[in-house]
């Protein structure tokens, strides 16, 4: 048999099995590709406008503090909402500190939550759909080390949500629809539906056979495109 | 079905080349050794930390009232209290970037005496030696800009310090914060070449969101869904017979 008519053979038989999941790789391929990775990250929800320290709301001296928490570490100065702020941790955590009377502020309740996501969120008015306190079992969409987090789902088609860490109450996590479709793209891409990990026998077998089947038609592309003219009567008959 | 095949003829011969380097460097990351891609190999993974004396410590508020004297065009949106080689420092924040690698703005000050410290050669080589684990000596350190080859996405200035050891490590210091920015060796070179190429990154920018991937995966879910067209017509067709 010659080479045109094997690699018809196998580049057919080949991509029975394999040429499904080369539509797999082709649509989240092209999703991950169009859809800009900073607004997939959430970036364009959230503005960024960290307020500035102003000398008069920092009435409680970082002196005072490390009395009331010898062992405090990471301890830094910052804007809250338009009040300033001690952020730090120690061996119990991680914890905030309104600046001016040094009152601990963490674990923030649901409407302090609530605020910080207004005041961040891109559209203020917006309507909040839901609220909740996760304290154990992170959905996939959130790393189980940001625990414990208020969720808050904004209204909206894109499903937005803020999850907001209840120790600092810093935005830890920022999701919406396209990066919950992101993620399962990506899951398909490299044929791990769980682990999202690259390394799997799997996608080995199928990017092997996928090669042998390109090469293949890789020949086809030869004799039909390159070797048209002089051909066109061989091919012709042969194919009948 | 004519149209089909037609299509997907001609379209073998635009995507051919990138089909097989997309499906060649998805088997590189396949089987890559992805611990060293990420180019920790001489990475301290613990950095030891001298205790802070915070009797010895100014206070944040005075440090900013200084500042804003100073330098009353900058503003500070936060102080943080960190640690370079032994030493303690506040952080000044005065452009705040969404995340550490986008475009940031510190000033350090010196915790116990108040100095202004800006990030010296010298400095961000001993910063550099107290992350690196290997064996090798310092070599070229220079203060580079961004675009930076090792790390296209970090948008700050930094410095680079090279170390003469098998793998050329190269130590990435922030010039305005100290943040270690990372390490990069040649096992991640060679491996960031394959990303380079799987994301059709030809200008080395650190996205896959570039105009030449977007058309060329166009291209190519149309050369896959045609094929795959193809395909079913000709189970339809009973042309699949096992003999």
């Amino acid at each position: 048999m010659s080479w045109y008519r094997n690699s018809r053979k196998y580049h057919k038989w080949l991509m029975l099995f394999v040429g499904f999941q080369f539509v797999v790789w082709s649509v989240s391929g092209a999703f991950m590709v169009i859809f800009d990775l900073d607004y997939i990250h959430g970036d364009s929800l959230i503005v960024n406008e960290p307020g500035v320290l102003n000398k008069s709301q920092i009435n409680y001296s970082i002196a005072k503090l490390y009395r009331h928490y010898p062992n405090a570490k990471n301890v830094e100065l910052t804007n809250l909402q338009g009040n300033a702020v001690y952020r730090f941790s120690n061996d119990k955590g991680k914890h905030l500190l309104n600046a001016d009377t040094g009152s601990l502020l963490s674990p923030i309740n649901e409407n302090y939550a609530v605020g910080i996501a207004k005041y961040s969120y891109i559209q203020p008015d917006t309507a909040i759909k839901q609220v909740s306190l996760i304290t154990e079992n992170p959905p996939f969409e959130l790393s189980a080390r940001h625990l414990p987090v208020w969720r808050v789902d904004f209204e909206g088609f894109s499903n937005p949500s803020l999850y907001i860490s209840t120790l600092t109450g810093e935005i830890v996590t920022k999701r919406h629809l396209f990066w919950r479709i992101f993620d399962w793209m990506f899951s398909f891409h490299v044929m791990d539906y769980v682990e999202e990990d690259a390394s799997n026998k799997l996608l080995f077998v199928f990017i092997v056979l996928s090669l042998v089947a390109s090469l293949f038609g890789l020949i086809l592309t030869y004799f039909y495109v390159f070797k048209r003219n002089s051909n066109k009567k061989k091919i012709v008959k042969e194919s009948v | 079905m004519k149209l089909v095949k037609c299509l997907h003829k001609w379209l073998s011969v635009l995507v051919a080349i990138q089909l097989f380097i997309w499906l060649g460097s998805g088997l590189f990351f396949n089987l890559m050794d992805s611990t060293k891609a990420k180019g920790n190999e001489n990475l301290v993974s613990n950095l030891a930390v001298k205790k802070i004396d915070h009797k010895r410590l100014l206070e944040p508020s005075y440090i900013l009232s200084q500042f804003n004297k100073e330098q009353p065009q900058k503003p500070v949106n936060s102080i943080k209290l960190i640690q370079l080689i032994d030493q303690p420092y506040y952080l000044l924040n005065h452009y705040l970037g969404l995340y550490q690698h986008f475009y940031n703005e510190h000033s350090l000050v010196n915790a116990y005496t108040g100095e202004m410290k800006t990030i010296d050669k010298i400095m961000a080589q001993t910063l550099a030696i107290s992350t690196y684990s290997g064996r090798g000596n310092i070599g070229v350190t220079e203060r580079i800009s961004p675009p930076i080859d090792d790390f296209p996405k970090e948008k700050n200035i930094v410095w680079r310090v090279n170390f003469d050891d098998e793998l050329y490590t190269s130590v990435y210091i922030d010039a305005s914060s100290g943040r270690v920015v990372g390490h990069s060796n040649d096992d991640k070179r060679f491996a960031d070449f394959f990303f380079m190429l799987h994301f059709m990154d030809y200008g080395t920018l650190g996205s896959f969101n570039n105009w030449q991937i977007i058309l060329f995966s166009i291209l190519t879910l149309m050369f896959c869904i045609t094929g795959f067209v193809w395909t079913l017509d000709l189970l339809i067709k009973g042309r699949y017979k096992i003999r």
